[in-house]
Order: C-alpha cells, then structure tokens, then sequence
C-alpha cells in the first residue's frame, strides 16, 4: 500500500513518466498485435511462403522449413522469442530473401528517412508561408486563386500525382531520371555522388510533398484567420510594428500550434503514403521492402518493418508530447 | 549586413562551381566501356549463385550468366554443347558420357574437369538444389580429365533437359569446403566457367554488375559489363534510353518499333488454366467437364481479358507451340448447346434459365486471385467472363475473389469446386504433363498441379513419358497422354497471353526466345548465347537490317556499338537551368531585402 502511494506519489505525478509508461503500454500490444495478426492469415504459412518458388516442397523440407520459422512451438512461446529477439536488436531472418530482417531494413531506412524528412521539411516550409500569406490577404485574388489551387491538389492521391510527374518530368521532358535512388554502377564518388542521389530524389520528394503541401496550408490559414482576429495582433499594429513581423512572429506564431499537434498523427500518413511513390519509383526505401514483403508474404520482414514504423511513429509523437509544453507554454498539464 | 551579402556571394560562387562541375561530369562519363544494361520491375531475385538465387525463373537467370551447365539450348535447337562438347547415352549400362571442352576454364583460370561435375552431382544430392532433383541419377564418375559418366539409377528421360542443361556445374576446389551453401556469400561464391563474372549485387537497389571473362571457351562475350537496373516502369526506362531492353505493355508495341526498339514477342509457354475439384459432384463426372469445356469460350477470354495479345490454349496441357505438342488432341469448340445437352444427359432439369437435380440448383464456386504471371500480378478478368459463359448454359455462379495464397492454400486442402490458376514450363519437356497432373509422392502438392490419379490408362501413359528412353516411343506416350488429359479434363486450359519484350538495336545484341524456354522451360528472352561471340554472325546482321534507326529525341544514330553515356546531355542541363534559376531568385531575394 505504501509502496503504491509513494510510486503514485512520487514517480507517476512526473509528467514524462506518465507519458513513457503509457507509451510502453502501447507500444507492448502494438508488439502482441503485430506478432500475432499475421499468425492469424489463413492458410498453412509455409505453402503460402514458398508456393510461388519453382522448389518441390518434400515432407522432410517442409519440416525443416516449420523449425526454421519455429513454428513448432506454442503461440506463447514463440512470442517470448520474439521479444527476447527484438530486445536484442534481433528482427528475424527472411528465408525468403535469405538475409537478416535488421539488416535488410537498415539497408532501406535511410532512403526512406531521406524522403520523408525532406518532404515533411519542404512542405512544412512552403505550408506554413503559403498559408500565412494567403490568410493575410484574406478574400483577395491571391488567396481564392490559391485555395483553390490547393483544393485541388489535395484531392489528388500522390500515388496520381507520383505518375504524373514521372510521365511528364521524365518521360516527355526527360529531366529526371526514371527510377531508383542513384545511377547503378555509375562510379560517381564525392560531389557527384551527392548530385546523383539528389537527382534521383526530386521527383519522388516533388510527389511526396506537394501531396503533403496542402493539407499544411489549409491547417494554417484556418488557424490564422482565427488568430488574426485575436485583440493582441491589432495591439502590436497599434504600436507600429512591421507588418512582417506582426504576421510571423505575432500571428503565426500563435496560429501555428495546431499544425504541431498534427506532426504526430501525419508522419504515420507520410510513410504510408511512400509506399505508393516508392513503388512506382522504385525508390529502394521501406515503402518498397513492404510492398515486396507483403506480396511474397515474407513474415519475418513484413513483422520487421511494422515493428520499425510502429517505433517510429510512436518515437516522433513522444517528442511532440514532451516538447509541447516547449512551444506552448500555456499548456498546462492536468 | 556585410556578413550577409559575403553570405550570399559565396553561395551564388559556389552554384557556379557547381555547375562548372556537373557540366564538366557529363562528358567524361561518355567514355565508358562497353555496356549493356536490363531493366527489371523486381530487382532483387537473390545473389547470383546456385543456391542464393530466388528459385523463381529470373533468379535462374541472374546466375546462369556466371554458372554454365553441360548442355544448353538456343532459338532453334534442343540441346547444343556448352560445357560437354559432346555426348552419348549407353541404353546398355543407362548412362550419359559427357565430353568436355578441354578449354572451359574456372573465372580464376583454374581448369574445369570431369571431377568437378563428379563434385556437383555429390554436392548437389547431399545439399539438395530446388531446381535439379538428382533422384534419377546414381553417381558421377570420371572416365579421365575431360570425360564424365553418369550413372542413372533407372531410366529418365527427361534427363537432358532437367539435369544436362539445368544443373549449374560447381568449382570442386572451391565447394568442397562448403558445409552450408545458403551461408556461403564470400567472393568466391560466384566463381563459375561461365561468359561473365560477378562483380557487383545490390539487394537494396535490385541491381546486378557483370564483367565478361575474357577467356571464356566459346570466345570473349561481345558486351564487356552487363548490368540489371530495378525500375518501377521498365518501358519508361526503355523509352528514355536508360536500358537496352525491358518487357514492355502491348499497348505500345508500334509505338516502341517506330522509337527504334525491336520488339519480340513469345512464344506462348504459360497458360490460364481452370482448376477443377474433380473429387467431389458433379465436377467428379468427365462428361460434366467436357460440358464445361464446351461451354467455355477461349476465344472470348483472348478478345476480353488480354485484349487479343494471347492466344485459346490446347486442352491437351502442353502448348500447342511445344514440338511435342500431339496432332490429334480432342477439341471443344464453343458450343453452349451441346454444354447444355451433355447436362441434361446427367439427369438435370432446366427451370428458369438454371438447372436443377433434385430440386438442389446448380450452382459452383469459382474462386479467382490476382495470378502472378511473369513475376507481376494481374487482377483477374477471367472470373467475370467465365461467370457469364457457365450461366449462359444454366450453372449457377458464386464468383469469389480471394488473395491469391488463400486460393492456392484453398486448392491445396481441396476446399473448392472451380478455381483459376496458371502456370510455365508447357513448352518445355513434356514432363510438365506429369508434373501437373499426378501429385509426386513424399512431396506436398503444388496449387497448380491438378492431382488426378484416377486414370490407369493416363498414370501407365504418364509413367512411360518420363522413363521411355527411345525418344520415337516417347513422342507416341506424350501424344496419347496429352490426349487422354484432354479427354478427361482434370483440369481445363484456357489461353495463352503474349508477353511482349523490346531491345535497343543499337547495343548489338539480338535476343532472341529460347525454344521451350531456357533451362527446365523459363520463359524470358535472356538466353546468353546472345552475349557470346558464337552469334558473332546475328550481330553483323541486325547493324545492317536496322541501318538508320532513330533515337527517342529524333536524331539518327550512327553509332552501332554500345556506348551509352551513363548521364546524357539532357539530364544534366536541366539541373544547370534550376540552379541558375535559384542563382536569380537569390540575387533578386537580397536586392527586395536591401530595398525594405
């Protein structure tokens, strides 16, 4: 009794402790889940693996292939393996593509961090400044014109959008290159090196974040057209402040926490949402790895790669958690 | 302010210098050697060796490059000496000797002997190989440096093609030490006696560098680097002049011949085929298939679902483009009347457009998938076209669409009445036939394989297509087997599609398909005879069939050999005009900033 006051006392009033163990929390069913959903495909697991190979499956292979997998085991023990695995940094090893699922997703990882974090810097950026803008000038030819631009955009999937500029950019125009994330076997090193990758990554990164812009924009502006009307923006124009200063550092300033609140849930839209433009692509990030995981049903990796997003995602939205109170002071806990 | 305009100067300096660099790199990367590149949707089909290699038809072909076998085919002809000059099969003591060509040579110039297709053929039965089954082979023996024997242990034909020209022959001195294959990824893994060696594999990026061996024993390769680049369109990349081949869409056929490309199109080595639960009623009755098949237009699904690029499959399983394909094979042209006389004849009733037994309906479960169908999934068009055609002679259709491995699993464990289904290899070896009908025992049993064992005259027929070594009495069991299977029907083919493939004349290859397929029946056009000087005469010719071909942007080129710039002109100017372009909106940035 005493040892649940004093813990309750003392160690959950902390704000972050309250805010981690909730996340382990999730983090441990998300764990139960992922391990357990594809366990629950029907179907016997090992012919759907191999059935498309050109391998006869002999009753002595197919024995092998169940302990390989183990798959002998009780459910309950298997996911304490997994655990234990995952505990050690251990993902498993895809028999299909005869390699470590770690291995295999920090292989991808970086291209897809490459894309996502660029794309959600640009189209932060231009979100942020196009929305401002455009609620500044309120109901003049700038803003409608550019609502509706962005409403239109917004009902473009970027999966549209990805082939768009892929016919466009690098068939007819043929600026761009047409897939991948650098020349193969180009021999490029240093500054080359780098031009070669940016090259690659423009069209892939143009689809990703132009399908992001709008969603930003909207965001902001609605929030704007709000703050504008607040009493401390006609205050610091009654004292005679630059108009640019009243509109980004006042206004915007105050506008712009909703679109915090919003990193969290969006970067679980980004990565799903790279999985489409990486395919068509073939941008070799964890959009693609997913796609060809889950279509030659590789269960370690696609359990691999679901336990990486799920970190990942819950990783971006712990630091949104925790550096909130950072930008909006105002926020008090309960 | 100062510290900001030296800011600013030194970063419009340094985009100058960048595009002095980058306009300075596209020149000097034309001077590569020459280079063939292939694009593929896939990329990653394994490390190009025996046992690292996905045991798909591409991962094969990733490796065959490297790995020669004893035996190969080309455009023409079954069975031409690559390693094995030439050879013999001794009815008496049922056993190949295989001459060797005295000047094969290991990629580390080791020379290759008889001792070592004595190691593979061990090596191989003690770790077992996916696409070579040695059951039927005894043992290798060594008769001297350059002659191998081997010993069966009962009478195989298919032996040629599924062993001789299938089976990738492996360095004795390197292998030996081997304990478990699917481990060994060091260099010397992909040391092999074939035209190019390994140089580079990119799991991540799907991509594969070869180098030719220049003292190859059939001549050095005409292309000295072959590269697979993974794309998400390979036409696209074609069309850009990225790659030299790629499969294509057959939309675009005429549109690609009028860029240049030459555009080859397949034999038809894979067909749809509907399976067929022929263990439970009414599907269990042979007249009642042969009702379906009547029933059925093949015609419909070619004009339909493929629109027109394929064509109506021989019932008989093996293609009718195969040699071994029979000439009397029992046909069912489209005839709903007779469909619906031979149900009647079974004692159903017609009401209402449907028929009946008892009054239960006639109804069956079709179930579709998307079929994966040259490594890539289609959605599937033919559920819908069969539907309409059973309920046209009055069977009652419960179409269900489900992911393709809960098909494949649903067929396996027998929980289905009709399901749709494909399958390669039908122009190959008519062992296919066995294959795809009775189940091999002490295997689990493939989704597509029809399982039917009820027949004595097809298992008896069956039996001598795969033991019957004098190849006249051979041909004569296939033929009668093919039409016995089209007879009782365990399983219904319907079409074949035509995949389509263009190449880039320009590089100085002609790919061509191989006849029933490369190896044990793949079908893609990659065989490497293409890339080896033995086709030094094909080479001279297609320069001069295709003497003003025309470059994407117009331009005649002259140049018949493969040099490809790795970054043309077009790709580097407009990276110059963005960052002149991003120059000019900085300058005009700090000039707005200095007015304010």
């Amino acid at each position: 009794m005493l040892t649940l006051f004093v813990f309750r006392k003392y160690i959950l009033s902390k704000r972050w402790v309250k805010i981690v163990t909730v996340y382990l929390m999730t983090v441990f069913i998300l764990l139960f889940l992922n391990f357990l959903l594809p366990r629950l495909l029907p179907g016997d697991v090992i012919i759907a693996m191999y059935s498309g190979q050109e391998m006869l499956i002999t009753d002595e292979l197919y024995n092998e292939l169940i302990i390989l997998h183990g798959l002998d085991k009780p459910l309950i023990e298997q996911f304490y393996i997994y655990i234990t695995q995952l505990a050690h940094g251990d993902l498993g090893y895809s028999y299909i593509s005869h390699a470590s699922t770690t291995g295999l997703i920090m292989e991808a990882l970086p291209w897809t961090l490459l894309l996502v974090f660029s794309s959600f810097i640009l189209s932060s950026i231009a979100g942020i400044i196009l929305g401002v803008e455009s609620s500044w000038r309120r109901g003049g030819r700038f803003d409608r014109s550019l609502l509706m631009f962005m409403l239109l955009i917004d009902g473009i999937p970027s999966l549209a959008l990805g082939i768009m500029f892929l016919t466009v950019f690098s068939l007819y125009c043929g600026w761009f290159p047409t897939a991948g994330a650098l020349t193969p076997y180009s021999d490029a090193t240093g500054i080359s090196y780098v031009i070669d990758v940016l090259w690659h990554l423009i069209l892939p990164l143009g689809a990703i974040t132009l399908s992001q812009i709008p969603g930003d924009y909207l965001l902001i502006r609605n929030s704007m057209l709000l703050t504008i009307r607040e009493p401390f923006v006609l205050t610091a124009r009654a004292k005679g402040i630059k108009e640019r200063r009243i509109k980004y550092l006042h206004t915007a300033r105050n506008a712009i926490l909703p679109f915090f609140t919003r990193i969290g849930i969006r970067i679980v839209y980004v990565i799903t949402g790279v999985l489409f433009i990486e395919t068509i692509f073939a941008y070799p990030g964890l959009g693609l790895l997913t796609y060809e995981a889950i279509s030659n049903r590789d269960l370690p990796l696609m359990q691999g790669i679901f336990t990486i997003s799920v970190l990942l995602v819950l990783v971006v939205n712990i630091i949104v958690d925790i550096s909130y109170k950072k930008i909006d002071p105002r926020i008090e806990y309960a | 302010m100062n510290l900001k305009k030296i800011f600013i100067t030194s970063i419009i300096i340094c985009l100058c210098l960048f595009t002095q660099i980058i306009s300075g790199e596209s020149t000097t990367d034309n001077d590569v050697e020459n280079e063939l590149r292939i694009a593929d949707k896939t990329g990653d089909w394994g490390y190009p060796n025996p046992y690292l290699g996905y045991a798909r038809g591409p991962g094969y072909m990733r490796m065959h490059f490297i790995f020669d076998t004893l035996v190969w085919k080309d455009e023409t002809t079954q069975y031409i000496p690559l390693l094995a000059e030439n050879w013999e099969y001794l009815s008496d003591e049922d056993a190949y000797v295989f001459h060797l060509n005295k000047d094969a040579k290991w990629h580390d110039m080791e020379p290759l002997t008889a001792e070592d297709v004595v190691f593979t053929i061990q090596y191989m039965k003690e770790h077992p190989y996916g696409w070579v089954v040695l059951d039927s082979v005894d043992r290798g023996e060594a008769l001297d440096e350059h002659t191998v024997k081997i010993h069966m242990s009962g009478p195989y034909a298919p032996f040629m093609e599924d062993i001789g020209g299938t089976m990738p022959i492996l360095p004795e001195h390197i292998w030996k030490d081997v304990e478990n294959p699917m481990d060994f990824i060091d260099e010397t893994a992909f040391i092999g006696s074939g035209p190019y060696t390994y140089v580079d594999f990119s799991k991540e990026h799907g991509t594969y560098q070869y180098r030719s061996f220049d003292e190859y024993y059939l001549g050095k390769p005409i292309i000295d680097q072959l590269i697979y680049v993974k794309t998400g369109d390979p036409q696209m990349t074609l069309q850009r002049n990225e790659v030299d081949f790629a499969s294509i869409k057959p939309d675009f056929i005429e549109q690609m011949k009028e860029k240049g490309f030459i555009v080859i199109d397949g034999p038809h080595y894979w067909n749809k085929k509907l399976m067929i639960n022929h263990n439970i009623e009414p599907l269990d009755n042979i007249t009642f298939r042969q009702a379906l098949a009547y029933a059925i237009n093949q015609s419909e699904f070619v004009d339909k679902s493929i629109r027109g690029h394929g064509k109506p499959a021989s019932y008989g399983l093996i293609s009718s483009e195969s040699e071994w394909i029979s000439p009397n094979v029992p046909d069912y042209p489209y005839d709903p009347d007779k469909a619906m006389e031979l149900i009647t004849s079974l004692g159903y009733e017609l009401k209402d457009g449907f028929f009946t037994k008892n009054s239960e309906p006639l109804e069956l479960q079709i179930l579709v998938s998307m079929i994966s169908t040259g490594g890539e999934g289609t959605p599937d068009r033919d559920g819908e076209i069969i539907k309409n055609q059973l309920e046209k002679v009055g069977i009652k259709v419960d179409l269900t669409s489900l992911d393709t491995k809960i098909v494949d699993t649903k067929v396996i464990n027998w929980d289905f009445e009709l399901a749709i289904s494909g399958h390669g290899a039908i122009g190959g070896d008519p062992k296919i036939l066995y294959e795809k009908t009775i189940q091999v025992s002490g295997t689990k049993p493939s989704p597509n394989c029809a399982r039917y064992n009820k027949s004595v005259e097809l298992n008896e027929l069956l039996d001598d297509l795969m033991h019957e070594m004098d190849p006249q009495k051979r041909k004569e069991a296939v033929f009668k087997a093919q039409n016995v299977y089209a007879r009782e029907l365990p399983a219904i083919s319907l079409y074949y599609p035509t995949w389509y493939n263009a190449y880039n004349p320009d590089a100085g290859i002609e790919w061509f398909y191989t006849i029933g397929g490369v190896a044990k029946g793949i079908p893609i056009p990659q065989n490497k005879l293409s890339l080896i000087g033995t086709i030094g005469e094909g080479k001279e010719e297609i320069t001069d069939s295709t003497s003003t071909p025309v470059s994407e942007g117009g331009e005649e080129m002259t140049d018949s050999t493969s040099i490809i710039p790795v970054e043309n002109e077009t790709e580097s100017s407009p990276l110059i005009l963005c960052i002149s372009v991003i120059a000019l909106l900085l300058a005009f940035f700090v000039i707005r900033i200095k007015r304010s």
